[in-house]
């Protein structure tokens, strides 16, 4: 069975991952007052707007929270591995990502994010620690 | 504003049902809602005839009318559901003060039922689709990495609470043990006789690290119902009836939507929305937490009742693990909780078997009974909105 695939065309959230396939990381912002919409929507709470942007982030986040995964509730998840949760500078906008079996993790630690490409073109951020090899030859 | 108070002690809960807590129960979600809701009935010294009303949970796989169909109702004039899952049971309640108070219903049964670990078991997830999320579910940020359960959310709140405020799996194992020892005086709890230590919980193997086996509820089969009607008829039934000092819901501000997964995005994960419907409980039942006597806090996982003594106001923020390692919420203590074993040790009924301890405590009927207990909180707060309801010995 093979890893479950986001839907990557909804009329919200679409854009998100169209970006991904661009190899961009991008949050949605109110195009009138800038309040962060994530996770993504149409319509600003906090003026009234129905205007949005799809802004460019910076690849890098503070890792917020994590769990490792020891019981396996899925045949296409295979225990352990490690969800993380890491949150994005500026925005505070936080976003999922996994890590093969159980690293060695702190809260606050620098991640940064690659693209993980699965089947049929579906492109999803993904994020890793940040370790020293990968410092300088991060390009998002 | 005055009129936001007038359901106060004006409706009780006048009888209880349920069936027994199982892994396997071996009978229909109808079955055992039909046999928690004639309990309950008869516990009430009434008869199917004299209901009008139902309430059920969104998550029940039994309809109202099925429910009326199958214990011989002969006029259903009210129904109602309230979700989503374990944040509905006192909601439910709720629904039925509402009706009764608003002329459409005058006895109202509500009930919850699942074949939860035999059946569909909420603890693994849903292996079907291959894409997942959209059409506002938000699952496509969640899933595909792996977050697939409501125990790895927890999972990730707990871990930050630890961050945020040097918290311990120790703490947590306080809550377990404690819940563990009403199970051990309830001959109705699923964990009824199996004693638990804080050395085993300490070393039980990991679910979603930090959360252990015993920091997970008890995924079960079986049904609870209770019957709500007004204050002055409840005077002519069987039964002392619980008073139903207060009921509240609450979503605070900016909830998150979703099932469940989003509230991931919260300003602050280690805060429930039940710091909310604590804010507006308190006001409508005119109490604050000092005058509460016990405590029923959902207990889907350790973790959330720690959150709970926080937000609640027992204790102060940050302060819920040492609260509970202070043995201030087992019997005896300032706040005994959880009194007939809870989701960790009694059954998992999504809320309702807590409604139902807390009848049993006001009554003064409870295995682990709180000597002169006037005053139960039953508190489904959950995520990601939530409700609460406060029960008052007549």
């Amino acid at each position: 069975m093979s890893r479950l695939r986001p839907v990557d065309d909804d009329l919200d959230t679409g854009p998100f991952f169209a970006a991904a396939r661009r190899g961009e990381l991008v949050v949605q912002r109110c195009a009138r007052c800038t309040a962060v919409l994530h996770v993504p929507r149409q319509y600003c709470r906090a003026c009234g707007s129905w205007e949005s942007t799809w802004e460019p982030q910076p690849g890098r986040g503070e890792l917020y929270s994590w769990t490792v995964v020891a019981h396996q509730v899925h045949p296409a998840y295979p225990t352990p591995y490690t969800v993380v949760l890491v949150e994005l500078p500026d925005t505070g906008a936080r976003l999922i990502g996994s890590l093969p079996g159980e690293p060695a993790l702190q809260v606050g630690q620098e991640m940064e994010v690659w693209f993980e490409e699965l089947a049929g073109g579906v492109v999803q951020p993904n994020w890793r620690p940040l370790g020293p090899e990968t410092d300088q030859s991060h390009s998002t | 504003m005055a009129a936001e108070y007038e359901h106060r002690d004006r409706c009780a809960i006048v009888g209880i049902g349920a069936t027994d807590f199982s892994r396997n129960s071996g009978r229909s979600d109808l079955t055992l809602a039909t046999q928690a809701a004639l309990a309950a009935i008869d516990d009430a010294g009434l008869v199917p005839a004299d209901v009008d009303g139902i309430v059920r949970c969104s998550h029940d796989t039994v309809l109202s009318h099925d429910l009326a169909d199958a214990i011989g109702v002969q006029d259903l004039n009210f129904w109602s559901e309230v979700g989503p899952g374990g944040v509905a049971p006192a909601a439910m309640v709720g629904q039925a003060v509402a009706a009764i108070l608003s002329g459409q219903a005058t006895t109202v049964v509500v009930f919850r039922e699942l074949n939860g670990r035999s059946g569909r078991r909420y603890g693994l997830a849903d292996t079907a689709p291959d894409r997942v999320g959209g059409a506002g579910s938000y699952d496509e940020f969640f899933h595909p990495h792996g977050l697939l359960s409501a125990g790895q959310v927890f999972a990730l709140i707990a871990r930050r609470h630890m961050a945020e405020y040097g918290t311990t799996r120790e703490h947590l194992g306080h809550i377990a043990v404690t819940c563990r020892e009403r199970a051990n005086a309830n001959p109705a709890a699923q964990m009824y006789g199996r004693p638990l230590t804080l050395d085993d919980h300490l070393g039980a193997r990991p679910i979603a690290d930090p959360l252990h086996l015993y920091d997970f509820c008890l995924e079960s089969d079986g049904a609870c119902a209770v019957v709500v009607t007004s204050t002055e008829r409840a005077k002519d039934l069987r039964q002392p009836p619980a008073l139903i000092r207060a009921v509240a819901m609450a979503s605070g501000p900016a909830p998150q939507p979703g099932m469940m997964y989003p509230v991931l995005m919260r300003q602050t994960i280690t805060e429930l929305p039940a710091r909310h419907v604590a804010e507006t409980l308190y006001r409508r039942a005119g109490v604050g937490p000092a005058d509460i006597d016990v405590a029923q806090l959902y207990d889907c996982f350790t973790i959330t009742v720690l959150l709970e003594l926080e937000d609640w106001g027992f204790c102060k923020k940050g302060e819920g693990g040492p609260f509970a390692a202070s043995g201030a919420i087992g019997l005896g203590g300032e706040l005994p909780i959880n009194t007939g074993g809870g989701h960790l040790s009694e059954g998992y009924v999504h809320g309702m078997n807590h409604v139902l301890e807390g009848v049993r405590q006001v009554r003064g009927t409870s295995t682990s009974q709180v000597p002169g207990a006037q005053t139960c909180l039953v508190a489904t707060t959950p995520l990601p909105p939530a409700s609460a309801l406060l029960l008052r010995a007549a």
